[in-house]
């Protein structure tokens, strides 16, 4: 039963790594939102596989919210990426510069 | 248990049904304009939720400071506390936007996402349970994301709103991590039992139990703003249309020290460790940077955002010192509480400069002694709040928050250089407030007055009267500070 755990931990673990590989090498922003996105599923994972093995529900509850309001964010943020397509025809952040000091 | 009337069921109640039924409004009256209409509406339900809070204050239907709860949430002084101050910058924020949103489409959905937004920080204050925190942090975030980006055809609003998101999004997805770990740790969400699991935890797993509460710092810190992860702030606050950069940097910014002291601080004290010392350094950078990068700059909106940087360290001392000291956590609300008017009242003036003047420029503001006399009178003393002059409402936290590092330094050894950082900063700010202060009253000669907005003048007077009253009779505050304080030697083991 442990070893399965740790199976689940591990792969959180490197999903969490991806995330942060991705947001820090990456410029294009879908891609920054899915880096951003595969955090919240690592957590999502380790939230179900401990509720797993304890006796009540309380991962696997706050793992559904944490999608649903995962969705929520995503819808902002990609209407907040089709204002900046539509005035700068990109979606490079290294192009969004107009702000700085 | 949670009553029915209790505090933040009836805020939720009141700010979610008008926040619900303003865009359902507009849509049945089918016209655009007429922003006054829904921000009288959104007002007088800020109003009523504030009255509200009073009013169960006054009844003394609150409880003392709990921390810990078997609910989801709690109804207790410190959520009060919090609410109050973040119901006040939401009506500043309201009325501030007042003429700044006049000239901008759906303004229903505007103050309809201000109050959700509230609703959101409200809660966050309230809640004692991870998943319930992380829902009204979401709350909370979600509506601030479109509101930073509201003026869509403007370049640096919507700039702004993306680097918020970007960082904003994933601070929720650290804190979500966090919390998964603190889960699997000790088999539970409630913030009671998870610290008391981390007591009673395998001495082998305290490495992970210190990755969650790092995970939790940078998390909040990212709202908060504390140093290695304020990059987005600058930016964001410059973009942001004014008001809503006031609704960040008064109040969700508080709902991040909400967070961390219901969170972090007590997990602090149990575990043990020298997470005061980390805080410490933090607090250190973080006020020490924030002052130093905003001498340099030459955009006004610019130099508060850096300001607020500042502030972020200052309160960050007394978190630091709270287990060492009862004035810690003390001076830290009573802070929170005056950073909240300052910073809330400050932004709103620029609000008001942006709307009559459309100037945010240091070197144009010459004169603005002469041309907007309360608006600058307004922000003269918001500034001098910041910076501590001894009249006014933020020298006495300030006092407090030194004070209580004074006081750790019989336990910690290296607390007193935090008041002696605190002291040396807040000198290094009187420069660039006093720089501010000498453009608008003693430069430019010809300027003639203009009018001002009547509802930034409301802003202003009641920042006036609320920073010089409890600057000259700090009893009341003072004692609604300590009530709302928790007392962490004795909630330390539940």
């Amino acid at each position: 039963m442990t070893s399965e755990l740790i199976d689940f931990t591990l792969v959180s673990v490197a999903l969490l790594g991806i995330g942060i590989y991705g947001l820090a090498v990456k410029r294009n922003f879908i891609r920054m939102l899915f880096a951003i996105e595969i955090i919240i599923n690592a957590a999502n994972l380790n939230l179900v596989a401990f509720g797993r093995f304890l006796p009540h529900s309380g991962g696997q509850t706050l793992a559904l919210f944490s999608i649903a309001i995962a969705a929520a964010e995503v819808a902002v943020g990609l209407s907040l990426i089709i204002v900046a397509y539509r005035m700068y025809q990109n979606v490079d952040i290294a192009d969004f510069r107009s702000l700085k000091g | 248990m949670l009553e029915i009337t209790s505090t933040p069921l009836v805020i939720m109640a009141i700010l979610g049904t008008v926040g619900i039924l303003l865009p359902i409004i507009s849509i049945i009256r089918k016209e655009k304009g007429s922003n006054s209409f829904y921000a009288v509406i959104a007002f007088a339900a800020l109003i009523v939720s504030v009255g509200y809070v009073g009013y169960q204050f006054i009844n003394d239907n609150v409880a003392a400071s709990a921390l810990f709860s078997e609910d989801v949430i709690v109804n207790d002084a410190f959520g009060g506390f919090f609410a109050i101050a973040m119901l006040i910058v939401a009506l500043f924020t309201t009325v501030g936007s007042f003429n700044y949103m006049r000239k901008h489409n759906s303004p229903a959905v505007y103050y309809s996402l201000i109050l959700l937004a509230t609703i959101g920080m409200v809660l966050v204050a309230y809640s004692t349970d991870l998943v319930m925190l992380f829902v009204a942090w979401e709350l909370m975030s979600i509506p601030t994301y479109v509101l930073v980006g509201f003026m869509k055809k403007n370049p640096s609003s919507n700039e702004a709103a993306l680097k918020y998101f970007l960082f904003g999004a994933l601070s929720s997805a650290i804190i979500v991590y966090g919390i998964s770990i603190a889960y699997g740790l000790t088999g539970s969400t409630n913030i009671g039992e998870v610290i008391q699991g981390y007591v009673t935890l395998d001495p082998s797993m305290i490495p992970l139990a210190l990755l969650s509460v790092g995970m939790f710092i940078a998390g909040f810190g990212f709202k908060m703003g504390l140093v290695p992860f304020h990059q987005w702030l600058p930016d964001t606050y410059e973009g942001a249309p004014t008001p809503i950069t006031a609704l960040l940097a008064a109040a969700t910014k508080k709902a991040g020290f909400a967070a961390t002291i219901r969170v972090i601080v007590l997990g602090m004290v149990v575990l043990n460790l020298d997470w005061t010392l980390a805080l410490g350094i933090l607090a250190v950078m973080t006020m020490t940077i924030g002052n130093v990068a905003a001498i340099m700059q030459k955009n006004l909106t610019r130099m508060l955002a850096y300001s607020s940087i500042a502030h972020a360290g200052y309160i960050l001392i007394g978190l630091a010192v709270a287990p060492h000291t009862p004035l810690g956590l003390q001076g830290s609300l009573y802070h929170i509480m005056n950073h909240a008017v300052m910073k809330g009242a400050a932004f709103i003036a620029i609000a008001g400069i942006v709307t009559t003047l459309a100037v945010t420029n240091l070197d144009k503001l010459q004169g603005l002694g002469r041309r907007m006399p309360i608006t600058a009178l307004g922000l003269v003393i918001a500034l001098f709040a910041l910076a501590g002059i001894p009249p006014l409402s933020g020298f006495w936290s300030k006092i407090m928050l030194f004070g209580s590092a004074l006081d750790a330094g019989s336990v910690v050894w290296w607390a007193p250089w935090l008041a002696i950082a605190g002291v040396l900063n807040s000198a290094l700010s009187l420069a660039y407030y006093g720089w501010i202060t000498k453009k608008m009253y003693f430069e430019g000669e010809t300027e003639k007055r203009v009018k001002e907005p009547k509802s930034i003048i409301a802003v202003m007077i009641f920042s006036i009267v609320f920073l010089i009253g409890f600057g000259v009779y700090p009893e009341p505050l003072i004692q609604f500070v300590e009530f709302a304080t928790p007392t962490i030697s004795s909630s330390l083991m539940p």
